[in-house]
């Protein structure tokens, strides 16, 4: 079974199309993780059946390391997948989905362990665990209670794999970067630095040196006033859209440490208030 | 006599929670029953990452013959009223008894209710187990309008190894259920509770906690003990691996020998609490370069792969902190104190260095105090908070302190302020050890004094149930720490309100001096009031009583002492009796003292004492007064007590020979001032009207 990083992405998508899942692509814009994808955001509200499954390229400017740590990038990958409402064998099948991918729970000491999730920026929480695999998390696994300070009804299950441990765990291997991205076999065998590791080099130069804080400060502002400007025309995609860019923004911002702890909490303030506004008017014009 | 089984099966229960939901369990499942009226022989709970788990065994096969009465109008009541009763009870009313109350005559229904099977009301009562049932947090999922901790997937209910049927949270009662998650997942019905155990067992899931704790932890010793080592102990993470797997299997990991290096609690601390491992020691004492890890599964390559992933992940995270370990050891520590400025202590009170500068002057007047080196005192307290910005405890929260000692040591400061530095922190909770150094004490004191003064100098204090600054653990941690010294807390509190810049930090609500302390003190008292109760099971009303005539001046260790030597006081009959002389005498003089509105205030004339009795209880007191104040003083609370309790017998001699209500206004008016002398000496130890309950 072919185990490359491509693969691992490849056989979700099978397996979760099989499970009757849109599989979409990743939101094309910065987001810090799949949750923030419209498609899990304001999707998880409100009764109508949605099942959907993506890649999403996720960027922790605050956890950028120049490429030189073994684990932990400025963008790493999450595969998300939300299951509204959440089905009565909703763990069995995930379990399904990692012997789909290699990883033999008979092989494998798999665990769920408590871990209750909350998104300030979002307003968001829910119940759950970090699912191990071998002591290493590869998944993260709620029951949405609430988006946009909204209660999910009905609850919605969220699975989040985090692809580069996960990928660890079924290659074995020590750092992120010596992971397979394509059949080492093949014409142009490449590993996971060769196609990211220039990117985790510039991007943490990017964010802790080279961030002109001024200006990101304004951008703060001005994607805040468009938020708000695009909620009153009740245009809630887009209005939603500058809500994501003022949290990456606000990401950028904190990473640099040009945000205090008091000042950080009123920012997450500043992006939960505008989050809350899209998620409720998605629901005042009955999308959910 | 039959058996009831209930199992109530769910995706997995924080381990954490399990053992409480167990016993939350036998509590309620037992409370039912015998409201219903069904005794048992035996009654036990049990608890897995997936279940919990109730037998009842030795149950009736019917509930009692009982009878039930209700309660209607007065037989005077209006028609109407009368009428709807017995409307609703469906009786007539030839059918109602008449029974007398202090209220007046009612009408009673009494109703016979004949034996019922008892099958058909266990589904009422697993029902009635499950509404009442309490978590400490809920959710909710689809399908199901009542919250539980997690889904629950199934129930197994079982009366003499018949379905007793209900439904809850969408989900029928079965005889059917599921052992482990991946070594046996198929389903399989169950008739007793022996066959359920056996196959859960068959299974791979042992059902009972305590069994499993035991295997787990005679597992970690006999694969430690192989390489001649030994587990360190840790009753909290062997229960929270206990709740974590429903079939252990140990197994041994080892360390990257180039990992050895790092400090010992930069080793385990990720191995504990981050991959809940077992670390292991050798003969030494000193850390081994190998750990256990508790698995859920008995795999067919001896857990060769599972060894390897864990040994990666531990590989990864030792890998950080040796990063950290070598980044922060390049810069002094004094340097890391130019971050603490941007790190906020609390919005109105300054950043964490503003707070080390306070605590630079105000450790040190402590350490003056306790007769500890003010100079090392002042070196710990500028290096105090330093590790708080260093990359290994930005990581790692929990090695605050613990690394501001390595690294103090590392850049060559001296032993004492090492130590304290990460005694500072110290006691962590309630019972926990105590620094043992001097430095570290004053720092200790010193840092939550300047808390506990600033917060409710702004105004923010504990209300009810809501603390987020922790200042309630502050105070009992202060309290503790204040026990064993001779150190009066007010001057402390002035310096250290002193100590705040408040016209730069210019507060939009700054309480006066006076006020802060004030509030400082009456909650450390509050806190003191439940540290004694806790520590040594002094009730509420003894500490009460020592603390409404104790005053401020004193020191806590005192008033403990005091209240300790009170209760011992109230334990023998002497002391008994006493308190029973007090209370008369203090009756006789509140009654006169009312009458007459005039204090009594013990200033006794001696040539107006007739009686020997009286002439003896007198010579006593005085002498009895002199001698407890000079006690007090010298702290000597138990001589105290003695000498109190030598006063049992003239008074009692007094109460039975001399008459206080005389004709003889000076002579009564003498006698009640030698009441209130009594009262007067007793206060001098506690206010004994303060004392609930009988004498």
């Amino acid at each position: 079974m072919r185990t490359d990083f491509q693969s691992i992405i490849l056989k979700l998508q099978e397996f979760w199309s099989n499970q009757g899942c849109v599989i979409l692509q990743p939101y094309d814009g910065e987001v810090g993780a799949g949750t923030f994808h419209p498609a899990t955001t304001l999707r998880s509200l409100g009764p109508k059946p949605w099942r959907a499954a993506y890649v999403q390229p996720s960027r922790r400017p605050a956890d950028g390391r120049y490429g030189e740590n073994p684990n932990r990038l400025y963008r790493h990958h999450q595969y998300q997948v939300i299951l509204k409402p959440a089905p009565a064998d909703v763990l069995d099948v995930y379990l399904e989905s990692l012997k789909h991918i290699g990883l033999d729970p008979l092989l494998h000491d798999i665990r769920f362990v408590e871990d209750d999730w909350e998104g300030p920026t979002l307003g968001a929480s829910g119940l759950g665990w970090e699912v191990w695999a071998d002591g290493q998390e590869v998944t993260q696994f709620t029951y949405f209670q609430q988006m946009g300070e909204i209660p999910c009804d009905p609850v919605p299950a969220e699975i989040t794999y985090g692809l580069e441990r996960l990928a660890s765990v079924i290659q074995d291997v020590d750092n992120v970067y010596d992971l397979t991205w394509n059949d080492p076999q093949g014409a142009a065998p490449m590993t996971y630095g060769d196609v990211a590791l220039q990117m985790e080099k510039e991007f943490s130069a990017f964010s802790f040196e080279h961030l002109d804080v001024p200006m990101t400060l304004r951008h703060f502002e001005d994607a805040e006033a468009m938020c708000r400007s695009l909620l009153d025309s009740k245009l809630v995609l887009p209005a939603y859209e500058y809500c994501l860019k003022g949290s990456h923004l606000f990401n950028l911002l904190d990473a640099s440490g040009a945000i205090s702890v008091t000042e950080r909490a009123a920012y997450i303030g500043r992006v939960r208030a505008l989050a809350r506004q899209a998620c409720e008017l998605w629901m005042e014009m009955n999308h959910g | 006599m039959a058996e009831w089984l209930l199992e109530i099966f769910s995706e997995e229960i924080p381990s954490m929670m399990q053992q409480g939901a167990q016993e939350q369990l036998r509590v309620l499942a037992e409370a039912e029953l015998t409201k219903a009226g069904l005794g048992f022989e035996r009654l036990r709970t049990f608890s897995t990452p997936r279940r919990l788990t109730l037998v009842a065994e030795g149950l009736p096969l019917h509930t009692p013959e009982h009878t039930e009465e209700k309660k209607g109008p007065r037989t005077d009541a209006p028609a109407a009223a009368i009428e709807g009763f017995l409307k609703t009870a469906g009786v007539t009313r030839e059918a109602c008894t008449l029974q007398d109350t202090p209220k007046g005559q009612f009408l009673f229904v009494i109703k016979k209710i004949p034996p019922q099977p008892t099958e058909a009301v266990l589904g009422e009562i697993s029902l009635a187990i499950l509404k009442a049932f309490h978590w400490p947090k809920t959710m909710r999922w689809p399908n199901s309008s009542t919250p539980w901790i997690r889904p629950i997937r199934g129930f197994v209910s079982l009366f003499e190894g018949q379905i007793v049927p209900f439904t809850y949270a969408g989900i029928t009662a079965s005889k059917t259920t599921q052992g482990h998650r991946f070594l046996a997942p198929e389903p399989f019905e169950v008739s007793t509770f022996a066959a359920y155990q056996k196959k859960l067992r068959d299974h791979f899931v042992i059902l009972d906690r305590d069994e499993r704790r035991t295997l787990i932890a005679q597992d970690v010793e006999t694969l430690a003990k192989k390489d001649a080592l030994t587990p360190t102990q840790d009753a909290a993470l062997l229960e929270e691996v206990t709740g974590l797997v429903e079939w252990p299997i140990a197994l041994k990991g080892t360390v990257d020998a180039k990992f050895m290096g790092l400090p010992f609690e930069v080793i385990t601390t990720p191995m504990r609490v981050h991959q809940r491992y077992f670390p292991l020691k050798n003969t030494q004492g000193n850390l081994a370069n190998a750990f256990i890890i508790l698995t859920n599964l008995k795999t067919k390559d001896e857990g060769k792969a599972i060894i390897q992933g864990n040994e990666r992940v531990l590989r990864a995270r030792l890998a950080d902190a040796q990063f950290f370990w070598e980044q922060d050891r390049k810069h002094p520590l004094e340097q890391f104190n130019t971050g603490l400025k941007i790190r906020i202590f609390y919005r109105h009170l300054g950043s964490l260095f503003d707070k080390v500068e306070r605590l630079e002057k105000l450790a040190p007047r402590i350490a003056n105090q306790i007769g500890a080196e003010a100079s090392l005192t002042q070196r710990a307290a500028l290096l105090s908070k330093a590790d708080l910005m260093s990359q290994m405890v930005n990581e790692f929260p929990e090695l605050q302190g613990i690394m501001g000692r390595y690294y103090a040591t590392h850049q060559g400061e001296p032993a004492e302020v090492a130590h304290a530095i990460e005694e500072q922190y110290l006691p962590k909770g309630m019972g926990g050890p105590l620094p043992t150094s001097l430095p570290g004490i004053s720092l200790a004191i010193a840092d939550r004094i300047d808390s506990l003064i600033g917060f409710f100098a702004i105004g923010i204090e504990p209300t009810g149930s809501k603390d987020p600054y922790a200042l309630r653990r502050a105070g009992l941690g202060l309290i503790a720490l204040l026990l064993n010294l001779s150190l009066s807390p007010q001057e402390i509190l002035a310096w250290a309100y002193e100590g705040y810049q408040w016209d730069e930090l210019s507060p939009p609500l700054l309480k006066s001096k006076e006020e802060t302390i004030e509030g400082v003190w009456t909650f450390l008292l509050e806190r003191f009031k439940f540290y004694l109760r806790d520590q040594q099971g002094s009730p509420y009303d003894h500490v009460e009583a020592v603390l409404s005539i104790a005053g401020n001046a004193s020191t806590l260790a005192d008033l403990a002492a005091r209240t300790a030597a009170l209760g011992d006081l109230l334990k023998t009959e002497d002391g008994k009796n006493l308190r029973a002389a007090y209370k008369r005498a203090s009756n006789i003089l509140k009654v006169e003292e009312e009458k007459e509105k005039y204090t009594y205030d013990g200033i006794v004339s001696e040539e107006e004492l007739k009686d020997p009795a009286e002439r003896n209880l007198f010579a006593m007191l005085k002498a009895k007064h002199a001698e407890i104040i000079c006690l007090t003083q010298q702290g000597e609370f138990n001589q105290v007590i003695r000498s109190l309790a030598e006063l049992r017998g003239p008074v009692d001699t007094f109460f039975e020979a001399v008459r206080i209500n005389v004709e003889d206004e000076t002579l009564r008016k003498n006698r009640l001032h030698l009441l209130a002398l009594l009262r007067k000496t007793s206060h001098l130890v506690a206010d004994f009207s303060k004392l609930e309950g009988e004498a």
